[in-house]
């Protein structure tokens, strides 16, 4: 076992062949995650026509790698101009939006980037003890698992509004939960609340309204206060690595956090059926649940960032496990991703351990040296990314502008959503302007979708006894606990006193 | 008015054809950008014969430029819709789920093409359905199932899709023994039938290939195709009435990863169009490289599938009546 362990890093290090692909996918799968509204699975399909005719370990190496580190990078902007690339970088926005404005640019992305590649690489570690257990594991998960955790989730909206907030943070979590019941109805198969608009059919377009709620507010917000997203002068802050710095050990600082989330993330990816966003707002909602601060979330909490960036990034550590084993991909990333798969010569399944165990270890250390070389090369250049955060708003908000309107159309093609884009700004801005937490509707619309189509067909497999399923005992029994700790807390004096001061 | 108008466009349109050869057509694509279409999300098995198809279609019309865009959403009926109102100018085909003849047979919401008047340009590959049961099931033939006595649990995509119409319509006047459970997407159903909730699937071949490969499950009956490792359908049936819609769903199968153009695309253009079409599929590169993907190249060109499309879609009214009657007894 650890020969061949060991054997593939070497195999994967010494290749300079190996090593330059390795650099230029990195670089690719950067540049990608960067770009609001280009999902991952668009650089592969791209992709792979390119590997036709590699060498079976480098192409997939190739692939893999420009995958994993897709995540890295969509925090950037989502910490920088409050732009998040897609529903899991809107988690990082929450935080690390605040953290910008108040000049601390370089401490998010430095915390931010490290995160990214500590999940990552948990999340190879995670892939590597799971592969043993894999399969009662994953196969344990079912619609009805997958519904109490979509309540689960929900649940966490009641920390996330915090203290008096808590009636706001409902609200905006059931306007959340009934946008998500817009489109074809999972039972039925009639069209809800969308009469003829086809684009409507799939639901409302969930990277639109990210982008709606959180980057057009803040923008507004700027032009219509001028001056830059740092609300300080650049001469108060020692712009510099030592910020960058500070970021990067606040991992370590929250080291048990970071390890959590980064675990989490990885077993959501590993089953399939919950999707992408929901691990990084899971573990950003077990963040806020757990800290002792909970109301310095929304504000700039270097927590806030560092969950949602773990899990993102672990996450596909995960997901790669039942693809591999399988052959069944857990996201339509993996999907693409099997293909091209297929195209080299690899044949997805159980027999992948006994025949590809040299290749599944090789893959494990691409994760794990993808992941560090791109926190390398964005904590190296970071620096001059965030003197951005200090550009005066006149020249930065057409461009943020021009940027979500691309994003908010190259998602799905279809222009309709821009007229969405439009309606749910208005509503975004209303709601910053009066002080309304909007994380609540983004896990609203994320799980509410999620719970209904599960919910269905648990009925459907098990009546109402789904219930009593031992794993659905135990979810049951976190969420009840979830509710009173969030009304203990709620009405607990101090925390209420907290609230008020930093609201 | 307006008709007075469109007579005398119509004539001046009639008399400024002159005989126009391929070569005016070939002529025409030089210099010029072609979007191909695909209904669906990248990646998956639309898109990658789309982007294949376009590739290949682009090398044997010099001068042109192919560009594929992807278009999904609405069980590919905007994109099916999008190139059926696109110019017909030959700048414009695509690809979409065969399975929309259903859609359109039973006058379905959203619908805004009408698959007899377009431009086929050729159909790629030839899905074969197939009864797949999950390996830890006791059910190892198309007689076992039947005989059940309690229902077992088959999953299908949501209602409206082709999956779906297709389990309901073949369930329904088999009289299998099965209960339908929707929402099964992507690849929902093969982890369901691993951890055992679900029994069964009607399915196309290719996309359960890796699946039984790694004995997770049995195939149990086929409808169309030419593999020998499992009994036709129709061989199994003796009902004429089953045996009508066995035939209408392997019409489906045999049409599969179509392109196609908006209605009345110029003729000289039409026939270069499916002169690249048909040169990029007897291309050696794009077969291996179908293969490699486990997607085998079965194409039928032009004429050949208008008519196979017309066929299906000219249903006998009862063929119909089933139809709708098995969609309507399953909605709840």
């Amino acid at each position: 076992m650890f020969d061949v362990m060991f054997a593939a890093l070497g195999a994967l290090v010494t290749n300079p062949q190996t090593m330059g692909l390795m650099l230029i996918a990195v670089l690719i799968g950067l540049i990608v995650g960067a770009t609001p509204g280009i999902g991952g699975r668009l650089s592969i399909a791209l992709a792979i026509p390119f590997v036709f005719g590699m060498d079976m370990t480098q192409g997939a190496v190739f692939l893999l790698t420009m995958h994993a580190v897709n995540g890295t990078s969509g925090q950037i902007s989502s910490i920088m101009f409050g732009v998040p690339g897609d529903g899991d970088d809107a988690a990082t926005t929450i935080d690390g939006y605040p953290m910008a404005k108040k000049g601390e640019a370089g401490r998010a992305l430095g915390a931010s980037i490290t995160a990214s590649g500590v999940g990552g690489i948990i999340g190879a570690i995670v892939f590597a003890v799971m592969i043993p257990v894999l399969e009662p594991i994953v196969l344990a998960f079912s619609p009805a698992e997958f519904f109490l955790l979509a309540i689960l989730g929900i649940t966490f909206i009641a920390f996330l509004a915090g203290g008096d907030n808590i009636f706001k943070g409902m609200i905006v979590g059931l306007f959340g939960l009934m946008l998500a019941t817009i489109g074809m109805d999972p039972q039925t198969g009639t069209a809800r609340f969308a009469g003829d608009y086809l684009f409507l059919w799939d639901g409302v377009s969930l990277v639109t309204c990210v982008l709606a709620l959180f980057a057009v507010p803040e923008m507004i917000t700027l032009a219509v206060k001028g001056g830059s997203i740092a609300a300080i002068s650049m001469d108060g802050v020692k712009f510099s690595y030592k910020q960058i710095f500070e970021g990067v050990m606040e991992v370590p600082r929250h080291w048990f956090l970071a390890l959590r989330t980064s675990i989490i993330g990885a077993l959501i990816g590993m089953v399939p059926g919950l999707g992408g966003s929901a691990a990084a707002w899971l573990c950003y909602g077990h963040a806020v649940q757990t800290s002792k601060h909970p109301e310095r979330f929304g504000h700039g909490a270097v927590e806030g960032v560092i969950a949602p960036e773990t899990a993102s990034n672990a996450k596909e550590g995960g997901s790669l496990l039942p693809t591999l084993f399988f052959g069944i991909p857990g996201s339509s990333g993996m999907a693409v991703m099997m293909g091209a798969f297929l195209i080299l010569g690899i044949q997805p399944g159980p027999a992948m351990i006994t025949k590809h165990l040299d290749l599944v270890w090789t893959l494990i250390w691409a994760l794990v040296v993808g992941n560090l070389i791109a926190v390398t090369f964005l904590l190296f250049i970071t620096r001059w990314v965030a003197v951005l955060t200090f550009i005066n708003a006149t020249m930065l908000v057409p461009f943020i502008v021009v940027l979500v309107v691309i994003g908010a159309y190259v998602n799905e093609g279809q222009w309709e959503n821009l007229l969405i884009l439009l309606a749910m700004s208005i509503v975004g801005y209303a709601m910053l302007r009066a002080n309304w937490p909007r994380a609540p509707f983004v896990i609203g619309l994320v799980l509410g979708r999620i719970a209904e189509e599960s919910l269905h067909k648990a009925l459907d497999l098990w009546g109402l006894s789904f219930f009593t399923r031992p794993i659905s005992l135990v979810l049951i029994g976190m969420i009840v606990a979830t509710i009173a700790y969030a009304i203990y807390r709620s009405r607990k004096p101090n925390v209420l006193a907290n609230m008020q001061v930093s609201a | 008015m307006k008709n007075m108008l469109k007579l005398i466009g119509a004539s001046i349109a009639a008399l400024s054809v002159v005989p126009a050869s391929a070569q005016d057509g070939a002529a025409f694509f030089k210099d010029k950008t072609v979007t191909y279409i695909v209904a669906t999300s990248p990646g998956g098995g639309y898109d990658s014969y789309g982007r294949l198809v376009a590739e290949y279609m682009q090398r044997n019309l010099p001068g042109s430029t192919f560009v594929v865009k992807n278009m999904p959403g609405a069980g590919h009926i905007i994109g099916a819709n999008a190139i059926y109102a696109s110019k017909a100018d030959g700048l414009t085909i695509g690809s979409f789920n065969t399975g929309l003849i259903y859609n359109q047979i039973v006058g379905a919401q959203g619908v805004k093409f009408d698959l007899s008047k377009m431009s086929w340009i050729g159909k790629a590959a030839s899905d074969p359905r197939v009864l797949v049961i999950a390996s830890q099931s006791p059910i190892k033939s198309f007689a076992d199932l039947l005989a059940q006595k309690t229902p077992v649990n088959f999953a299908t995509a949501g209602p409206g899709s082709a999956s779906y119409v297709e389990t309901v319509i073949l369930t329904n006047t088999l009289k299998l023994p099965v209960k339908n459970l929707t929402g099964y997407n992507g690849t929902d159903d093969q982890l369901a039938m691993r951890r055992g909730e679900i029994v069964g699937s009607i399915a196309s071949r290719s996309s359960y290939t890796t699946f039984i490969e790694n004995g997770y499950g049995r195939y149990i009956a086929q409808i169309g195709g030419n593999d020998k490792d499992v009994p036709q359908l129709s061989s199994l049936v003796k009902d004429q009435k089953a045996l009508d819609l066995i035939a209408l769903v392997q019409s489906q199968g045999d049409i599969a990863r179509l392109t196609a153009g908006p209605p009345a695309i110029p003729a000289d253009r039409m026939k270069v169009l499916v002169d690249a079409y048909k040169h990029a599929m007897e291309n050696k590169e794009l077969q291996a490289r179908a293969e490699k993907l486990e997607r085998p190249v079965e194409p039928a060109y032009g004429e050949d599938v208008a008519k196979a499309i017309s066929k299906a879609l000219n249903q006998s009214d009862e063929t119909k009546q089933l139809l709708a009657e098995a969609l309507k007894s399953d909605k709840k």
